[in-house]
């Protein structure tokens, strides 16, 4: 891969923002291993340089432009392809499907561990880049949940997870599917509600997730930026991704995908991992003041067995992470 | 969902501020004008086919539990359950149908709060067991190794005060869907209508024309289980070619051990074992697994020589006894003449038989019977309809409570974590746990039942040598006791 200037400036700009980024390699990358894809570290995707070549993946970028996204065309035309085998469970999907119930007991934790005793009831859900309902079906189905608005820019997956949803009468009234990307959420929301249209107000969810997108998208920083609005105070921005190591790129890729099969081939592109303490620096250092209380949650998936948690694998593979929002934006 | 479902549960019936009864009628009333609202089916989380033990304890354990009490949930059963509501017999009488409960069974039962619902006065915990030999006489005595503090191995108990106290729990909870006297006549899936695809819904078709559609279906419906017909999953096994004989029994005292310190008995033979089984005061429950042949001559003899023959089946020598078994009438006298010449060991027999209960000698046919898995899509088997097994280890209804254990608990995971509970994705871990030990249940009582078969050759001084080993061997018999009170490290 050939590092582009635009990505090199905005690499600077980065790292001044997230002091983290520059320990990065160093910890986990270690011996033989680095060389073959570490060596140059600009080759090797930052937190929130662009990642493919997409003509809207700019730096220069302004968000107020209509047909900005951070989705990648590449990205959807892969998920597109494996929309009708999302929801067997023993389909290339199987290995989401068992993760799932981990993210309900790591936002309960995250909810759990602040002293100001959370509502359990009347809860809302925003939850981006659904792909086929997996997390926004269970979440919707949990008793206290109030609603759940769940986006993809995807249309093919978004037609399997509104298919799916309507085999179950328990999630009518309580789940809705938008396709649409995050910039243009707010928009189509308004476009909905004859009532915003009057008096438009910031949607705002308790809980805002993003799970197993931060790795798909092409540049992870901006992303995040779009995400953040729509979290209430006092909500929690919950999401989950893999670590950049030669580990993670082991497992994910060689074992997961061309070894073990069991994950569809492509799914993962290594160099679009996140590390945790990138996103640590980009909230608590980058956008300081804003947000308190990062949560963060390892697991490993050991197969015959499951996903478990394992204090400390944050480092090294898949993690959870969250933080809770203390002040809007300036 | 749970929350969206209770709530119009519980504007159709206020079932907590009424008596059973009359929520049952106000009930009644609402899903007439439901159903003819339209002819769709009524959607429930949970369809239990079958109100016996397993059927009822698992609808016992999701309403009692805060986490799944919001599930809406049916029990649907051909017999009329008032009749098992109201079971009641004098107090020296007992039914023939008792079933070993595991102090790990109880315990699930008191946890679901059904074990004070239990004529506690008719429910007789043992001590100690006493197996043996009948060709050789080797011998392995079942006790703890404190037998002051009296630890109950297991509790004897009829099967009718077992379903009668989880109807009455179930009840005093109420919030079950409560359909009996009607017939399953068909089991289809569900239309896709609407903005409801209910394709991959099971639907039941009830006598009279009800139709309840089922997030899971659950057959707790017995060895011919119509729930397991409709899932397509194939029974496999065999039969034993042998029939087990119940009858209840009057002992001519307390038992050995009194009052405090009650023993149950079993002897193989070599056309299967013989078992006595205490229940309160003077009274035994006896299941003797033999041929079809001795069975219908037991079924067949006067009380006199029937008594004689049970007396015999733990005394004599087993060629003499199958002697008996060729006379047509005569066994009384033939016993007092034969016990002349047999020397027995009074105290570790149980004590002599001296009367049997009108009407409680029947037999059923012993079989083998394993599904090939428990779960499909939004169906799941418990107990019976799952496994069927030989008599001899008194495990068959313990393993189907702890089926239900596992599945109230798979239920309670997918409820706490927003999945479809009727997935196979959420039933695989009830799947996986239960059918691993029924397994080895299955096999170990089936290999038992073959074991103890064999009347002559090198199996059965290895046998009588194994037996021996065994009950010198304090930490190996503390271990299959372990097992057998559904403690310790569970296999079965």
């Amino acid at each position: 891969m050939v590092a582009r200037p635009s990505t090199a400036l905005l690499l600077r700009r980065l790292r001044g923002l997230t002091p983290a980024l520059r320990r990065r390699p160093e910890s986990f990358v270690t011996g033989r291993y680095t060389a073959p894809y570490l060596v140059n570290r600009d080759c090797c995707r930052p937190f929130s340089s662009t990642g493919s070549g997409s003509p809207s993946d700019n730096a220069h970028q302004s968000t107020s432009d209509p047909n900005f996204t951070t989705v990648s065309p590449d990205e959807v035309s892969h998920f597109n392809a494996l929309a009708s085998s999302w929801w067997d469970p023993h389909g290339p999907s199987r290995i989401l499907h068992l993760m799932n119930p981990l993210r309900h007991d790591f936002i309960r934790m995250c909810r759990n561990s602040v002293l100001d005793a959370p509502s359990t009831t009347g809860l809302t859900y925003l939850d981006i880049g659904c792909g086929g309902g997996i997390f926004a079906e269970s979440a919707a189905r949990l008793p206290g949940t109030k609603s759940v608005t769940a986006i993809d820019p995807s249309p093919e997956v978004l037609n399997i997870a509104r298919g799916h949803a309507r085999r179950d009468p328990s999630l009518r009234n309580k789940l809705q599917y938008l396709n649409t990307p995050i910039e243009q959420l707010t928009a189509t929301i308004f476009k909905q509600d004859p009532q915003q249209q009057q008096q438009p107000q910031q949607p705002q969810y308790d809980v805002v997730s993003v799970f197993e997108v931060l790795e798909h998208v092409s540049s992870p920083a901006q992303f995040l930026d779009q995400c953040a609005p729509f979290v209430k105070p006092g909500g929690w921005l919950v999401m989950s991704t893999i670590a950049r190591t030669w580990l993670s790129w082991f497992t994910t890729n060689l074992m997961a995908e061309d070894v073990l099969r069991i994950v569809p081939r492509g799914t993962h592109d290594w160099q679009k991992y996140v590390n945790e303490e990138e996103l640590r620096g980009h909230f608590m250092a980058g956008r300081s003041g804003q947000w308190a209380e990062p949560r963060c949650m390892g697991v490993i998936y050991v197969p015959g067995v499951g996903w478990r948690e394992v204090r400390g694998s944050e480092k090294v593979g898949n993690y959870f992470f969250a933080v809770r929002k203390t002040a809007e934006e300036e | 969902m749970e929350a969206l479902l209770s709530r119009s549960r519980q504007l159709r019936r206020p079932a907590s501020r009424l008596c059973w009864s009359c929520s049952r009628q106000l009930g009644a009333q609402a899903r007439r004008t439901y159903a003819s609202a339209a002819s769709q089916p009524d959607i429930y989380d949970v369809v239990c086919v079958g109100g016996g033990p397993a059927g009822l304890s698992l609808l016992t354990a999701l309403r009692s539990n805060p986490a799944t009490a919001g599930l809406r949930v049916a029990l649907v059963e051909a017999q009329d359950l008032a009749k098992t509501r109201d079971w009641k017999l004098h107090p020296d009488r007992f039914s023939n149908r008792c079933s070993s409960l595991t102090p790990s069974s109880a315990n699930f039962l008191n946890r679901i709060g059904a074990w004070d619902h239990l004529a506690r006065e008719r429910v007789q915990p043992y001590h100690e067991m006493q197996v043996w030999d009948g060709v050789t006489d080797a011998r392995i005595e079942f006790d703890w190794d404190t037998p002051s503090t009296g630890r109950t191995i297991a509790y004897m108990t009829e099967n009718l005060n077992l379903t009668s106290g989880l109807l009455r729990r179930m009840d005093g909870i109420g919030g079950t869907d409560v359909f009996d006297k009607v017939k399953v006549e068909n089991i289809t899936l569900g239309e896709d209508k609407d903005d409801l695809d209910l394709t991959q819904w099971p639907v039941v078709h009830l006598s009279g024309g009800k139709q309840l559609a089922a997030r899971l279906l659950v057959g707790a419906d017995g060895a011919n289980s119509p729930v397991r017909a409709f899932a397509e999953i194939e029974s496999r096994g065999w039969d034993y070619d042998r029939h087990g004989v119940v009858a209840t029994l009057e002992m001519e005292d307390e038992g050995w051990g009194g009052h405090d310190m009650k023993i149950a008995y079993q002897r193989f033979l070599p056309t299967g074992p013989v078992a006595m089984l205490p229940m309160p005061g003077r009274y035994a429950t006896m299941v003797w697994s033999t041929t079809p042949r001795n069975a219908a001559l037991l079924k067949s003899l006067p009380a006199k020589d029937f008594l004689a023959m049970v007396n015999a089946a733990f005394r004599l020598r087993t060629v003499d006894l199958e002697f008996m078994h060729t006379m047509e009438s005569g066994q009384a006298e033939e016993l007092l003449w034969r016990l002349q010449h047999t020397h027995v060991n009074h105290q570790s027999v149980p004590q002599t038989v001296v009367g049997v209960q009108e009407g409680s000698v029947a037999s059923f046919p012993l079989k083998l019977r394993h599904a090939d898995t428990y779960i499909g899509e939004r169906v799941a088997l418990v107990g019976d309809a799952a496994h069927t097994t030989h008599p001899l280890a008194g495990q068959g209804l313990n393993a189907g409570q702890g089926d239900v254990e596992s599945l109230a608990r798979a239920i309670e995971y997918s409820v706490l974590h927003g999945q479809d509970l009727g997935t196979r994705m959420s039933l695989e871990a009830y799947n996986s746990e239960r059918y691993a030990a029924n397994h080895v249940l299955l096999g170990v009582v089936d290999k038992l039942h073959k074991l103890y078969s064999v009347e002559s050759g090198p199996l059965v001084p290895l046998r009588s040598f194994g037996l021996n080993a065994v009950n010198a061997m304090r930490p190996l018999k503390n271990f299959f006791m372990e097992q057998a009170a559904g403690k310790g490290a569970k296999l079965f």
